[in-house]
């Protein structure tokens, strides 16, 4: 049986008190939200933490409100599970479910939570890349306060963030979108999911007047690069002429050269590459789409 | 640390004490010796642990016993509490769908989430609510075809 490592072990009631214990304790504390990824890293001995801070007895952190008229939040604790079967995402962020079910098993989707997956600032994350396109603001707390992050400044390095210690994810807040936008989300991985990503495309995107004028575009690429990264120069190419089957092309070579995939044992750098060329041209199609057939909002 | 904590298993009140590193899955093997639960991985892969916390598939080995407090747990043991077999685990036996029958806990309490809200789940649905839990003697037609078969059973209401 693979076994867990003892640790010191708190379970805070409130906010206040587990930042407290993140940044009184002389140990290194280490959140567990769902735990889908810290456990599996402590069994496999690449983590000790010799304290866990157990995020789950904190009323407030689970749920998916609509913030008057200007967004919606989610909390960290929400799980994968639940973003998938929103009925208030589905209307608003459908980007967001199609996301969610991109990520692992459903019986992994029913423990992870939203906080944990951008927490662990993961470059192959199934939902930092939508999250990123619908210009998701984190909301942290942490010994000074309160303060609102936007995610694309969020993540440093693989597996590190902006976080000082003692701060922690409280929940994620989604503006709504423009009227005449669509998005969508495609990665690729083993056998439909169940498997990190090889890489993994988002795009938001806002047409003008006409159906072929683009008025905003976001572009943002996951398992490419050191953190999921927006693609700017790719967004300035698309903005820069009308959608065409030839603009496309030519905005995918783009995105293909902006990125810096790694060769591992999954994949290879130039099989990465071609293979971002292809989710971004079909990703681009599908949110091109739906922005022709929506109405108010997406 | 040994905490003192409460499970309800198979609607069942278990009064034990745990360490705050042991996994639902040491718990249930271990300490409540319901040995249905398997461990494949260990790592979430292969959801050979799975268990139902409140109707819905969960891997056990990823679990911490103490956070399954104030939950309904069910095992594969707590199927059918009227002391028959399950449709599932009937149509299990039918379809020939267990060969070494490590995955077919899994497999049935994960069809069961699904069965109990859409008895007329279809194929496609089965297989992507299947997708956690690997079969390594290959079952996966068979474990569809019994699957299909227990909703038309559970149609009825069971
Ligand atoms: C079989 C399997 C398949 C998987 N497939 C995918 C996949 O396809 N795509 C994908 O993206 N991921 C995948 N994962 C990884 C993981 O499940 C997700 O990243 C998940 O969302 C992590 O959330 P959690 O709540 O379980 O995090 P935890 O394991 O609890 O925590 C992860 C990290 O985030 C930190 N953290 C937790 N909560 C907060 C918070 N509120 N604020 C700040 N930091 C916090 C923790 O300290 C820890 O370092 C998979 C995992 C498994 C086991
Ligand atoms: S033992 Fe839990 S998923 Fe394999
Ligand atoms: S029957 Fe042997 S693993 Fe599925």
């Amino acid at each position: 049986m693979k076994r867990l490592t003892p640790f010191s072990y708190f379970e805070p009631a409130t906010l206040a008190e587990a930042v407290e214990i993140l940044s009184g304790s002389k140990e290194k504390a280490y959140l567990l939200a769902g735990g889908t990824d810290l456990l599996i890293r402590m069994k496999r001995g690449e983590i000790a933490p010799p304290a866990l801070v157990n995020l789950k007895r904190i009323s407030g952190l689970s749920s998916i409100e609509r913030e008057g008229q200007s967004g919606i939040r989610i909390g960290a604790l929400t799980t994968i599970a639940e973003i998938e079967h929103s009925s208030a995402l589905r209307a608003s962020h459908t980007l967001m479910a199609e996301a969610a079910t991109a990520l692992g098993s459903p019986s992994i989707r029913n423990l992870a939570t939203l906080g944990g997956n951008i927490g662990r600032a993961s470059p192959a994350s199934d939902m930092a890349p939508s999250l990123i396109v619908l210009k998701a603001r984190l909301n942290i707390s942490g010994p000074r306060g309160n303060k609102q992050v936007g995610l694309e400044s969020f993540f440093t390095g693989p597996g590190t963030t902006i976080l000082q210690p003692g701060e922690l994810i409280t929940s994620v807040f989604l503006p709504d979108p423009a009227a005449r936008s669509g998005a969508a989300y495609l990665k690729l991985g083993r056998g439909g999911g169940m498997d990190c990503a090889l890489g993994c495309v988002a795009i938001f995107l806002t047409l003008g007047n006409t159906d072929t004028e683009v008025k905003e575009v976001l572009v943002a690429v996951g398992a490419c690069s050191a953190i999921p990264m927006r693609a700017n120069k790719t967004e300035a190419l698309i903005l820069s002429g009308s959608l065409t089957d030839g603009h496309i092309q030519e905005a995918a070579m783009a995105v293909a050269a902006e990125t810096s995939p790694i060769t591992d044992l999954r994949a290879s750098e130039s099989y990465r590459r071609q293979m971002v060329q292809v989710l971004f041209s079909r990703a681009l199609k599908l949110s091109w789409s739906r922005a022709r057939s929506s109405k108010d909002t997406h | 640390m040994k905490i003192l904590i409460e499970l309800t298993v198979n609607e069942e009140l278990c009064r034990l004490e745990v360490e705050p590193q042991q996994t639902l899955l040491e718990v249930l093997r271990e300490a409540l010796h319901l040995t249905g639960t398997k461990e494949g991985c260990g790592l979430g892969d292969c959801g050979t642990c799975m268990v139902l916390i409140d109707g819905k598939p969960v891997n056990a080995c990823l679990m911490l016993a103490l956070d399954a407090q104030r939950h309904q747990i069910t095992t594969i043991e707590g199927l059918d509490n009227r002391g028959g077999l399950h449709p599932l685990q009937q149509s299990f036996i039918d379809a020939g769908a267990v060969q070494c029958g490590f995955c077919t806990p899994g497999m049935i309490l994960s069809a069961k989430a699904l069965l109990d809200i859409n008895p007329r789940a279809g194929k496609e649905e089965i297989k992507k609510t299947l997708s956690g839990v690997l079969c390594r003697c290959g079952s996966y037609p068979k474990v569809i075809e019994a699957v299909l078969a227990a909703g038309e059973k559970m149609k009825g209401g069971h």
